[in-house]
């Protein structure tokens, strides 16, 4: 039954990306599609080949990477609003991607930007577990608290960008996060940690249940919680650590693919991860194709462009993720107020 | 010595000391005894410096940092929430990505940037009260005024990549505030709207002193407290869209205003306490702006960068000494 819908998740998903190779500004969908019965001219086909391809395989993979850090987060901090922008983790991990690129040399390379974005990672999501650890557990605090660690963060970027102008023209994919202008390269340096961080998921995925119901249980069937924890917290910090340093932020991917995944799937982890993740790849390559035709309709509207990126798609997740914020905070608040009745 | 004299004095101090050195710091640097010879001399360029560019940058950064100080404190007041700010409420970043949507597109729309940042704060915190209906708990409220503000920014951000805008003063400007490039029509640009709405806080005075106590206790002694609560947000608003139209929203300011008034000078009455708030707003914009255009000298940082990072840094802080702070 399940297996059954994650085959329809991942047939939905497939055909989203699909549809994110075929939109696009220079080139229609039915030239698009003549490059895959072979009869395009060579210049649509190195357009459709060199520049559509890799921006949705990236865009998937890096969906696919916050999808699976969301539904880690969710799970190790007992919070359905953890994700990697409630929790610091994202906005350290676009932090250190800012400052390595910044300093340029050998530490901008795609695997040194991961490395120090993955440093950001862990002082995000650092801060937040010291400030927690005295804040208490109540999940509606612990996300305000998140909040908060990710604007001081996010205004140190900020300040980074505004310091070194020539940055600042990739601003808008640091800050919301685009697809615009990625190569086989991004992919090159993408697939390996996405592989790495589903192998180890998928190994944590069964002690991911436990986790997620009270250190007790967990102890008492014999498990080392903190280790547990930590190696947990590692995998999802850098798995959102290489969506972003490829793609900058892409709000809010990492909460709404775990809910859409525990809608369609139910709450069992050794499920619930791996369709997390084909979920988030399909809001990945839905919110691109949304944005490029968007980007369409402003081009449509005659509007003075100058050396324009389009709508980013990050722009698109973020719209579409506050709304399910909104929804799952409201709902939340509620049921608080119904126990305390 | 009293304390109310005390504090006078303390503050015409810090005054004194934040406008000579706005005023003197930069390059070129002037010594504050020279500043009256400068101030009175005819041309010259240390003239030029200070009467052109320094003075309406300080005349600006008083007038953002008192407004956005008063509006904070009646958000906090009015919703009872010590973490209620325009930047958590969706009314800066409404405010911000109006502004920004006709600037990068050139819109031609009358009576901006006053019009379009009101409509958008208007917006953003429409859709904040629109999407609280229902939750229940300061928590709660914050975290959706977060999500509204997260998607609010999206769209300023979308707005200025469509455009390919170069002018990246444009965004950092709408994102965080910023003071730089202020003349003297710049300052006549945030004029208007602060005009019409200092006498409007005035009126809402009274009915703040009862929403403090809570809406029961206000019903009771006699106040529509849900209108009352509306009519104060909106003067808030209007007092946050008249500084971002010219400077951003200068983040958070409203928030550590009535902080550090609550801190160095706890239990004052409302009137002298909406001035300190005043007071300290422009103390702190102020200060930032001056750090901000010349520590890193010649590159100028966007004063809402420090400021949001002093006053997050400190929010936090407080969230989590009162552990009962967003809970109750």
């Amino acid at each position: 039954m399940t297996g059954r819908r994650v085959a329809a998740l991942a047939a939905g998903v497939f055909l989203v990306a699909c549809a994110a190779a075929l939109v696009g500004t220079a080139v229609g969908p039915l030239e698009a599609l003549a490059v895959v019965s072979g009869t395009a001219d060579p210049l649509t086909a190195a357009i459709v080949g060199d520049v559509r391809l890799p921006r949705v395989l990236v865009g998937l993979a890096a969906g696919a990477c916050l999808g699976l850090a969301g539904t880690v987060l969710q799970a190790v901090l007992r919070n359905p609003l953890a994700s990697p922008e409630v929790t610091g983790v994202g906005s350290g991990a676009v932090l250190g991607a800012v400052a390595a690129t910044l300093v340029g040399g050998a530490v901008a390379t795609p695997a040194g930007v991961l490395g120090v974005a993955l440093a950001g990672g862990v002082l995000g999501g650092g801060l937040l577990w010291l400030l927690a650890a005295r804040a208490g557990a109540d999940p509606l605090r612990l996300a305000v608290l998140g909040v908060l660690v990710s604007a001081v963060l996010g205004g140190g970027t900020l300040v980074l960008l505004t310091a070194r102008p020539q940055l600042a023209g990739s601003m808008a994919r640091w800050l919301v996060g685009s697809l615009a202008g990625r190569s086989w390269e991004h992919w090159a340096a993408l697939w390996p940690p996405l592989l790495g961080c589903a192998v180890a998921g998928m190994l944590i995925a069964p002690v991911l249940g436990l986790l997620a119901v009270d250190d007790d249980h967990a102890r008492g069937l014999g498990l080392a919680v903190a280790g547990w924890r930590s190696a947990a917290l590692l995998v999802a910090v850098l798995a959102t650590a290489s969506a972003v340093a490829s793609v900058g932020a892409l709000a809010f991917v990492g909460l709404l693919a775990p809910h859409a995944a525990r809608a369609l799937v139910g709450a069992d982890h050794r499920v619930l991860l791996p369709a997390a993740a084909v979920a988030g790849a399909g809001v990945v390559g839905a919110a691109d194709a949304v944005a490029q035709l968007l980007t369409q309709l402003v081009i449509g509207l005659a509007l003075d462009t100058g050396r324009q990126i389009g709508v980013p798609a990050g722009a698109v997740t973020a719209v579409a993720g506050a709304v399910v914020l909104i929804g799952i905070v409201r709902r939340r608040s509620r049921e608080i107020v119904g126990e305390e009745a | 010595v009293s304390r109310p004299v005390l504090g006078t004095t303390s503050a015409l101090v810090v005054a004194v000391v934040l406008v000579t050195a706005a005023l003197a710091l930069g390059q070129p640097a002037v010594p504050p005894l020279r500043l009256p010879a400068v101030l009175a001399a005819d041309g010259g360029i240390e003239h030029v410096v200070v009467t052109q560019l320094r003075a309406p940058r300080l005349v600006l950064g008083v007038l953002a940092g008192a407004a956005l100080g008063v509006a904070g404190l009646l958000l906090q007041e009015s919703l009872r929430n010590p973490l209620a700010v325009p930047e958590l409420l969706g009314v800066s970043s409404g405010a911000a990505a109006a502004v920004a949507v006709t600037v990068v597109f050139a819109l031609p729309v009358p009576f901006a940037p006053l019009l379009p940042a009101l409509a958008g704060a208007a917006l953003g915190a429409l859709l904040t009260v629109l999407a609280v209906r229902g939750a229940v708990g300061p928590a709660a409220v914050l975290l959706i005024g977060a999500g509204v503000s997260a998607a609010l920014q999206a769209v300023m951000l979308a707005a200025t990549a469509v455009t390919g805008s170069q002018e990246q003063g444009v965004l950092v400007r709408y994102l965080l505030g910023s003071l730089a490039g202020t003349t003297w029509a710049t300052v006549g640009v945030a004029l208007p709207g602060l005009l019409v709405a200092a006498p409007l806080v005035v009126v809402a005075l009274p009915a703040l002193g009862l929403l403090r106590l809570g809406g029961e206790a206000a019903t009771v002694l006699g106040l529509r407290a849900g209108a009352a609560r509306g009519g104060v947000l909106a003067v808030a608003c209007l007092l946050t869209a008249a500084v971002v139209g010219p400077a951003g929203p200068i983040a958070w300011v409203g928030f550590v205003a009535p902080q550090l008034v609550r801190v160095l000078a706890p239990g004052l009455r409302p009137v002298p306490g909406l001035l300190a708030c005043a007071g300290a707003g422009a103390a702190v914009v102020v200060a930032a702006d001056l750090l901000a255009r010349t520590v890193l000298h010649p590159v100028e940082l966007p004063v809402g960068g420090l400021t949001a990072a002093v006053a997050v840094t400190a929010g936090t802080v407080l969230l989590v000494l009162r552990r009962t702070g967003v809970a109750r």
